[in-house]
Formats: C-alpha cells, structure tokens, sequence
C-alpha cells in the first residue's frame, strides 16, 4: 500500500500547477457568490457551479491520459519502476492520485458551495453528495483514460474515453436510461447538472457504487495491459 | 556461489508496427554474472547493451529466452528491493536531493531513522552532502548523475546494476565511483556495470563481455583478454636495438615483441648475438584494443556517417 500512496502523493505533486488552475475556477465561483445578490441571482449562481463541477472529469481524463506517457517520455517511470514496484501498484497509485487531484478540487468547490449555495437555500449535504458522486465520476473517467493510455498516444486515449464515456449516454437518450449504468459517468455528471433550488435531487448510491466497482475492473484491464508494454522504449 | 545475474538465450526484437519490420536488438544473449564480481558489459552504441539491462530490470518482456536476477526471474518486483539501479541519461523528479533520495528508498520499504541515515550516508558518500536541501532541478548534468547514483545506492542492494555511472562526471567524481565500485564488490556486492569509458572499466572490473549488433562476441576474465596470445615481447639486453624490427633501446635493455611462433627463433638469435634475456612475457593490449579489435570490422566510419 505504501508504494501506492506514495505514487499517489508524488503525482499529485508534479501535477501542481493544472491543480491550481483548475482551484482558480473554484475561486471564481467564491467571488460571484461575494458579490451575488443570493436570494435574486441563485439560479445563476447554481449555473456557475453546475459548469465549474463539471470541468473536472474532462481534468481527469487529461491527467489520466497523459499520466503515464508523460513518465515515459521523461524516463521516470524506470527510476520508479527499478524499485520494488509492481506494474498494477504503479498504475494503482497513479489513479489514486487522479482521485486525490479531483478530490482536492472536489473538495474545495464543496466548500465554496456549501457557503455560497448553502446560504442561498441549497440543501448543505446534498452538495457535499454531489461531490462525492463528481469524485467517483472523475475516478472512473480517469482509470478510463488510464487504461487507453497504456498502448495509445494520450490524444487517441482521451478520444478512446470520450467513446467509452459517450456512448453510454446516447444509448441510454436513443433507446432507456439503463445503458447509462453501464459506464455510470453520464448518470454522476447528470445527478450534478439536473440538481436545481427546487428539485436538489436524492441519494442515489448505485451508480456510485458502479463507478467503483468499475474502476476496479478498469485498473485490472490496465494492469493486464501494462504488463506486456516495454515501458523502456521511446515514446515519441 | 550462485549468479547474481543470468541471460538464457535472450532474444528481443522490436516491431514496428507502420514499417511491420523488426529489428533484433540482442540475438540469443548467454551471460552468467557471479557474485561478488564486478561485470563490464561494453559494446558500440546499438549493441543492444541499455536493452539487456532494460530486460534484467523487468522493463521489457524478451521475444525468447529468459533470466533471473537474484536467483528470481525478470522482472520480479520484490526482488528489485535488493538491487540498485541507474539509467543511463538519468532522469529524476524536480524536488531537493535529501528528499528525492527519501523517496525512492521508501519506494523500496524503507522508512523511519535507517531511511533518514541511509539517505545521509549516501548523499556524503556521492559528495553531495552539502547540497542535501537543494532541488535538483537546479543542479549540473555531474550532480544529477550522482543524485541518480545516491538513488541506487539508498538500499544497500546486493547487485548494483549501472548504465553508464561516469559519463557526466569530471575525473575526480569517476576516482570516486571507482572506489565506491571496488569498495562495494569487496563488501560482497555484485556490480553490473556497463560503459563506454575502457580505461574504467579495465581498471575495475573482474570480467567482461563485449556486444555487438546483438551478439555476445567477447566474453571472459578481464586479465585474460588483456593478455595476448599472438604476440610476444621479449626484453634483453647486451644487444643493439636494430638487430630486431620495432626493437626499442633504453638505459640498455633493448624491448621488442615478435609474433608467439617465432618467439622460440628471436630468443635463440638474441643468445646467438650475444644478449641475455632479461624477460619474456605476452604482450598486454588494452581494453581500447580488444573492443576495437572484436568491433571494428563491421563499425560504420565516421567519414562515411558524415558523407
């Protein structure tokens, strides 16, 4: 586990800076909800926060589709690799860090919402439920990417995920609503843009529970993978 | 004593998948590295070199054949806890050197006050004590070769296997690593040490194996390969210097070497002219002339790569 946890906080850090340019969105939101008339502009302000959520899961697609590749195109990866480190460890601890990066945006924007919207009438844990359920999107989105990104150039891996993730979503509006369980990101990302002042929306676990449970088989797939790769070959 | 290092017929081939062709980077590798013995692994660039350590480290999957690290087989990660490693073109996360250091040994479970005092130990030990809390994205090209060594070293491994350690690093920093070499087999550690720098490697190393365009075409004790069985020099003296081809005159001992079939003919003309054999020895060639010997024939000429 420590290896993993180490991964995860190790790219966390190199992936600094597009973390702090995600927090500014965060801080966006802080100022209108400063200067918002709450009572008469919530709506706008729900808006604002509806797109600022989203953001994030094509922000776990780019970190986990460049993830790697940019380990191999720097050669760090074999510093990592040439230690008692196991393929599924390093790609374990690469999706942690994925999660740990939306969960600190995640967090942030709960706590910006809690104050902005939570004045305004919006429902204080159901917020806090509709970042649990973008963390749990971003984590499966991410591992998604993750997996492409072991035999394909991150472009091609985050346009391989945007299939993935989309086509769930236009069976479940062509034909029923179930197809969009099958990959749950559509149905996390939806809980978030269909949540109003009115209707804030319920708790609904599964298909966060999906979203875990198929990030595991993700990240089993990845592992496979990723075991056959020569991860010491160039890249470009 | 068991081998720390085995290559079984190891082939590997890289496909390209536009091209479809396939290029065979190593080509049926043979090569049992001992315990406790410091291994030169040397070859022209492309010999297939960075790609046998690359497999030995689990990086890459051989197209056919096999090996084992430490008595386990390729790419065996918990067996990589007792091994050191340097990539050749060291590359190392931005973050100051101690705790670049602190983390790669905790990679390797280690943790607590041995991971601290290891993490001392090694950067004194590379001479970089004293740029402990300095990141190391700011250090030279030498300082970042020594980080990448600290690294290595931050376990105690039993088998160090180094890809190019001295390439960056000034004449006082190779002494260094050379005596750090020789410190280590002599604490029982087994060294894996591939370069470009002959001279080093003929001062250190026990064995050595020479790749070319894949194959193993050299491969023994360093000693042996050294010495060679064609020619010998023969030193006399009481003779004039130009009673024998290439014969070299100083404060009276006259030196030559004659091809090891005629030695038996020059010592008898040397009696004949009166002389006494002062010595007879097989002639010693440097590693430089051995590797250009086994690597020349097919080497491209320079001239030709610039035409």
């Amino acid at each position: 586990m420590k290896p993993i946890l180490l991964i995860a906080l190790n790219f966390v850090r190199e992936q600094r800076w597009p973390i702090f340019v995600l927090l500014l969105w965060v801080v966006l939101l802080a100022m209108v909800g400063l200067f918002a008339d709450l009572p008469r502009e919530r709506d706008d302000l729900l808006f604002i926060f509806k797109q600022i959520a989203i953001y994030v899961i094509a922000f776990s697609v780019f970190f986990g589709a460049s993830a790697i590749y940019n380990e191999r195109r720097s050669r760090r990866i074999l510093g990592v690799l040439s230690k008692a480190v196991a393929r599924d460890q390093y790609l374990a601890g690469l999706i942690l860090g994925v999660a740990m990066a939306c969960a600190i945006y995640c967090f942030a924007l709960g706590a910006t919402a809690t104050w902005t919207l939570g004045s305004a009438g919006f429902p204080i844990p159901q917020v806090w439920f509709l970042m649990l359920c973008l963390v749990a999107a971003c984590v499966l989105a991410g591992t998604v990417a993750l997996m492409f990104s072991t035999f394909l150039h991150p472009f091609l891996a985050a346009g391989a995920t945007a299939i993935v993730l989309g086509l769930p979503a236009l069976a479940s509006l062509a034909f029923s609503v179930r197809w969009a369980y099958t990959v749950p990101v559509f149905v996390l990302a939806a809980n978030v843009l269909k949540s109003s002042f009115k209707s804030p929306g319920g708790v609904f676990w599964l298909p966060v529970g999906l979203a875990l449970l198929e990030t595991f088989f993700f990240w089993a797939l990845a592992t496979v993978i990723f075991s056959r790769v020569d991860i010491a070959v160039e890249v470009e | 004593m068991a081998a720390a290092l085995e290559f079984d017929q190891v082939t590997k081939e890289y496909r390209s998948l536009s091209s479809r062709r396939s290029i065979r980077a190593l080509d049926g590798f043979t090569v049992q590295v001992e315990a406790e013995e410091i291994f030169g692994f040397l070859g022209p660039n492309g010999a297939g070199k960075s790609t046998a350590i690359h497999l030995a480290m689990g990086f890459m999957l051989p197209t056919n054949g096999s090996g084992r690290m430490l008595g386990k087989p390729f790419g065996h990660s918990a067996t990589r806890r007792r091994v050191g490693f340097l990539a050749e073109n060291v590359a190392l996360y931005h973050r100051p050197a101690e705790k670049l250091i602190r983390f790669y040994g905790a990679l390797n479970a280690m943790d607590g006050s041995n991971l601290a005092k290891r993490t001392r130990d090694v950067l004194q030990i590379v001479g970089l004590e004293e740029h402990a809390k300095r990141n190391i994205g700011k250090f030279s090209r030498g300082m970042l070769q020594r980080a990448g060594l600290a690294q290595a070293l931050v376990n105690d491994p039993e088998l160090l296997i180094l890809d190019e350690p001295t390439s960056a690093l000034d004449p006082l920093a190779r002494v260094m690593v050379r005596e750090l070499l020789l410190s280590a087999r002599n604490n029982g550690k087994t060294i894996f040490l591939s370069s470009h720098l002959l001279s080093e490697v003929e001062l250190v190393c026990d064995r050595v194996a020479v790749l070319h365009r894949g194959k193993l075409v050299r491969f023994g004790k360093t000693a042996d390969l050294l010495q060679s069985s064609e020619r010998i020099e023969i030193v006399a003296r009481s003779i004039a210097a130009n009673a024998f081809a290439g014969g070299v005159a100083h404060n009276g001992i006259v030196r030559f070497s004659v091809p090891a079939s005629d030695q038996r003919l020059a010592l008898e003309r040397v009696w004949s002219l009166g002389g006494e054999i002062v010595s007879v020895n097989p002639v010693r060639r440097s590693l430089e002339e051995v590797f250009l010997e086994v690597t020349r024939d097919r080497q491209t000429p320079l001239a030709e790569g610039v035409q």
